[in-house]
């Protein structure tokens, strides 16, 4: 089930409605029996994969514990946990690029295989594997109780409004929460439709329209010219943003409906004056994930120059494979991870002025925003191509085709969209729709409320455009 | 807030959105502009023409120049069906002139393959836009896409669902599913003269299966949508004619045979019996109407129709009209038929004093070389059991030897007494060429009453090769009788 579509709407409401009519014993329940639901509307036979993710980890997470003074037999729980779980992500999400790839490594060593497979990735696998990843890390670590009963444990990975595009929950703040009795507040209820409304205006007014054009460009490369594919370059970074940030605030607002706090997904990332902390304020649910079970592990950045670029490497490679099977994937990894590295090694050769006037330090913070931003606006590029062949077409035609092919018409409502959009995010960088709203006299409130419905309604984009992290 | 917000998206943004996202409502309104009397609705079956054609009259077109004085439009959007119709029909406003409307009903749009087409997500979306709700809520239906958003593979999933499961109700009939029929005619199919396995052939035969071969009955969402049009019609004082569009059905026999006809008969004495004895109602059956040379596509099933064929159905519907509006009623005389193809009007009783039906008299020099075969199909009623009608070609030669060629009349499947209709596709052999004379007739040898009318010869080239259907094609049963 997406959230952008009449049977969440519908859906939603008698969920909350059932959760705080139930019993608190009875909620769990009817929670995971929800989420169930939410995740079997799309493939219905994807549920035995996660369920058995679920078997698997919250054994390892209970055996985990009651050998916990035994500590090769609890590592070895550990281990056999973790590599189940990511064989499971292995076959499904990598098994079609691996044997692609094999079958071509054998085709120019004059070798004819046939090892291709086909296999379907279930939607969202990386988020819920993750999930349940950080749950038994964190157990074996010694930071999380094992979780006892099995059906809380279940729930916490197949939460549903988190379930398929994250953000990636830790135990330590979603596990604990799904146990308290969460009485009736009206201002959840008030905070969490906030969300819900601004996720939707992010997702189906702007995204979604900036999407039409998106697909257009990148779709007939041929025919258009290379103002039109550096607009497209320039709109999908808002795409993809407002996209997966519209996704986030929804299930923040789903959740919140029902006194759950998840955890935020981005904070303007678009207004970071580095690509260190483009990465602190993006997916921050993601980059903290790997910051805690692979950086940090690998020795952080407590460690020599060459050792820390190394990490950074490792970890921004594996972020660009976690998103997706793919050479531009990896490739797009690759580049954040170096970009990193080189702007670490210019600041500590060139250290900030401290005493820098306000007027020079504000220019020179815009300047840094745009040049992260342009950067981060090419490497949206190479995530966005459908291969490498791809990827060197659109670059291609962006940087030489100024004089031929068509040039692609912005409609004038998609501009004012995106400009609102900027507006807010400007607006919102340091705290969140629901709570920016508080502080507003009512009639203001009430009056943006409006807006919003209506434009969600009666300006969203009528195409349908799947979240592009349900790929992932 | 929710009024307000409805008046102002009513206001100033409803019509821009019903002329983006549901552009079939500006056909309803040019309807109005126009101030037609009759309007045609339609799908591609009304707005194709063969490359060559220089003619790109419509159906619609033909039919307005038998009543010069009424003013008579056409909706007509590809692929549409009951449903759109149903949408069209709700948004012409109650001011307009409409006396009459014309709905096209075509066979082929009652079947799985139709019902679960990928077409059916842009379809569907254009109607969000035009339900009864209030402006705004069609909008937010739109927004949060409240129709079936499926992909090509669920659309087709459908369609394989449906070809699995539902199973004919016909006694003693020889298939079980859509999908034991097809697997039959794939495993036995078509060979050439050669004795070599035909696949393009088979594969049209099996694709004449997998359209036609299934039943309409009253669950069908097509039925449940040419009801409401009935209701619909009545409430608004319209006369409601449905077009029944011809099928070619001298392919599918040709192809497939005796058990797809029953299937054609059924359903089409099925949407007779539902809608032809409804009061203001009226079904035109145009079924068997129009012989093979004039269906523009050889090798799909469609309704596109080459000129004749557009004028021969056009003509039929004029006669129809007729009915409502005598007085405005002229012939344009336009029916000529091409060259090749003969009608011979008109009703003949086969019994024991007169057992020969017109005859169709040809001679040698008008068979063209490049035709290689001829339909031949008529209607007929037989009063019992008993008749033996058989379609007899006679073949005088130059030295005054005579050779006839008889082929059976396959036993109608309605009760004795009704109209049912025959067709055969013959070749034009060796013989046929070298005759002096040709006569085609139909000639009854039973004692037994048998009515024929409107004789219907239509010479064409093969399309097809030369090639014989397998012997052994016959039942067979996939599921071991369970």
């Amino acid at each position: 089930m997406v959230f952008n579509s009449i049977e969440f709407l519908i859906f939603l409401p008698i969920v909350v409605l059932l959760f705080y009519l139930l019993p608190h014993k009875w909620r769990w329940l009817m929670l995971l029996a929800a989420s169930c639901v939410f995740y079997m509307w799309f493939v219905p036979k994807y549920i035995l994969i996660l369920l058995v993710t679920i078997v698997i980890d919250y054994s390892a997470g209970v055996l985990m514990e009651r050998y916990a003074d035994q500590h090769k037999l609890k590592k070895t729980f550990f281990v056999i946990s973790i590599v189940s779980t990511l064989a499971v992500l292995l076959v499904f999400k990598y098994l079609n690029f691996l044997t692609a790839n094999l079958d071509q490594l054998c085709a120019s060593l004059g070798m004819e295989t046939h090892l291709l497979t086909h296999i379907i990735l279930p939607i969202g696998l990386s988020f819920h594997t993750f999930q349940s990843m950080s749950y038994v890390i964190e157990v074996y670590r010694g930071h999380q109780k094992a979780e006892r009963h099995f059906g809380y444990y279940a729930l916490y990975v197949m939460f549903f409004p988190q379930l398929v595009t994250g953000p990636i929950e830790r135990p330590g703040n979603l596990l604990h929460q799904l146990h308290e009795k969460k009485e009736f507040h009206y201002e959840n209820i008030s905070k969490g439709m906030r969300l819900i409304l601004f996720g939707f205006f992010v997702k189906m007014v702007v995204a979604d329209h900036l999407g039409e054009y998106v697909d257009e460009v990148y779709g007939h490369l041929d025919e258009y010219n290379s103002w039109s594919v550096l607009g497209c370059m320039f709109f999908y970074s808002f795409q993809i943003y407002c996209d997966f940030f519209g996704y986030s605030t929804i299930a923040l607002g789903s959740a919140k409906l029902m006194g759950f706090d998840l955890m935020d997904n981005f904070r303007s990332p678009y207004l970071s004056k580095n690509i260190a902390e483009f990465w602190h304020r993006w997916h921050i649910s993601l980059s903290t994930w790997f910051r805690d079970y692979v950086y940090i592990p690998l020795g952080g950045s407590r460690v020599k120059f060459g050792r820390w670029a190394f990490n950074i490497l490792v970890v921004f490679v594996l972020s660009g494979i976690w998103h997706g099977a793919d050479w531009t994937f990896l490739l797009w990894g690759f580049a954040h991870g170096l970009l990193h590295i080189v702007e670490k090694a210019l600041r500590n050769r060139f250290p900030s002025q401290e005493s820098q006037s306000k007027w020079v330090k504000i220019s020179v913070d815009a300047l840094c925003v745009l040049k992260t931003f342009v950067l981060v606006t090419l490497f949206w590029v190479v995530f966005r191509a459908t291969d490498l062949e791809h990827l060197k077409a659109i670059f291609v035609t962006a940087f030489t085709n100024f004089d031929g092919g068509e040039q692609m018409s912005v409609k004038p409502g998609m501009w004012i969209y995106l400009g609102l959009f900027i507006l807010s995010d400007i607006v919102l960088r340091n705290t969140r729709f629901d709570a920016w709203c508080e502080g507003k006299p009512m009639v203001a409130r009430w009056l943006i409320y409006a807006v919003l419905v209506f434009m969600v309604i009666a300006c969203s984009s009528v195409k349908n455009f799947p979240f592009i992290y349900f790929q992932f | 807030m929710l009024l307000i917000l409805n008046w102002v998206y009513s206001m100033w943004f409803y019509e821009k959105d019903l002329r983006k996202h549901s552009d079939i409502v500006e056909l309803s309104w040019q309807v109005t502009d126009d101030s037609c009397r009759i309007i045609y609705l339609g799908e591609s079956s009304n707005s194709h023409y063969g490359d060559e054609e220089s003619s790109h009259r419509k159906i619609s077109d033909f039919t307005a120049d038998y009543f010069p004085t009424v003013k008579m439009g056409d909706l007509t959007k590809e692929a549409s069906h009951a449903q759109t119709y149903l949408y069209m029909l709700k948004h012409i406003p109650a001011s307009s002139a409409v006396e009459t409307v014309v709905v096209t009903m075509n066979l082929r749009s009652f079947g799985p393959l139709w019902i679960y087409s990928k077409l059916e997500t842009p379809l569907r979306k254009q109607l969000v836009l035009l339900e009864d709700y209030p402006p705004l809520v069609n909008r937010f239906l739109l927004a949060f896409k409240a129709y079936p958003i499926k992909t090509e593979e669920e659309w087709n999933e459908l369609v394989f669902e449906h070809w699995r499961n539902d199973t004919f109700n016909i006694p003693n009939f020889a298939w079980r599913t859509n999908v034991d029929w097809d697997y039959g005619m794939y495993s036995y199919g078509w060979y050439d003269t050669n004795g070599q396995r035909d696949w393009d052939v088979t594969a049209l035969a099996c694709h004449y299966i997998k359209t036609y071969a299934f039943e309409i009955n009253d669950d069908n969402p097509r039925v449940k949508d040419f009801d409401a049009i009935v209701a619909l019609c009545r409430e608004r004082g319209w006369n409601l004619v449905f077009n029944l569009m011809a099928e070619n059905v001298d392919k599918a026999n040709e192809l497939v045979g005796k058990d797809l006809m029953l299937l054609f008969r059924l359903n089409r004495d099925y949407l007779l019996k539902r809608y032809g004895n409804l009061e203001g109602v009226t079904v035109v059956n145009n079924l068997s109407l129009v012989r093979d040379v004039n269906f523009i596509d050889q090798d799909w099933t469609t309704e596109h129709y080459y000129e004749e064929g557009r004028r021969i159905v056009a003509d039929h519907l004029a006669q129809a009209l007729r009915e409502f509006y005598p007085g405005d009623y002229h012939n344009p005389d336009s029916l000529k038929l091409d060259v090749g193809h003969y009608f011979l009007g008109g009703t003949r009783i086969l019994d024991e004093q007169q057992p020969y039906s017109m005859t169709l008299a040809l001679t040698a020099d008008s068979i063209r070389p490049d035709w290689g075969m001829v339909n031949v199909a008529f209607e007929i009623k037989q009063q019992d059991e008993y008749s033996k009608p058989v379609l007899a070609v006679e073949k005088h030669s130059p030295s005054g030897e005579v050779a006839i060629d008889s082929y059976a009349v396959n036993k109608p499947v309605q009760e004795n007494g009704t109209w049912d209709f025959a067709t055969f596709a013959l070749p034009i052999d060796t013989a046929f060429r070298s005759a002096q004379i040709i006569k085609l007739y139909v000639h009854n040898f039973s004692e037994s009453e048998v009515q024929i009318r409107n004789l219907d010869v239509s010479f064409r080239p093969a399309y097809l090769k030369a090639r014989v259907k397998a012997q052994t094609y016959k039942s067979v049963d996939l599921n071991n009788g369970k």
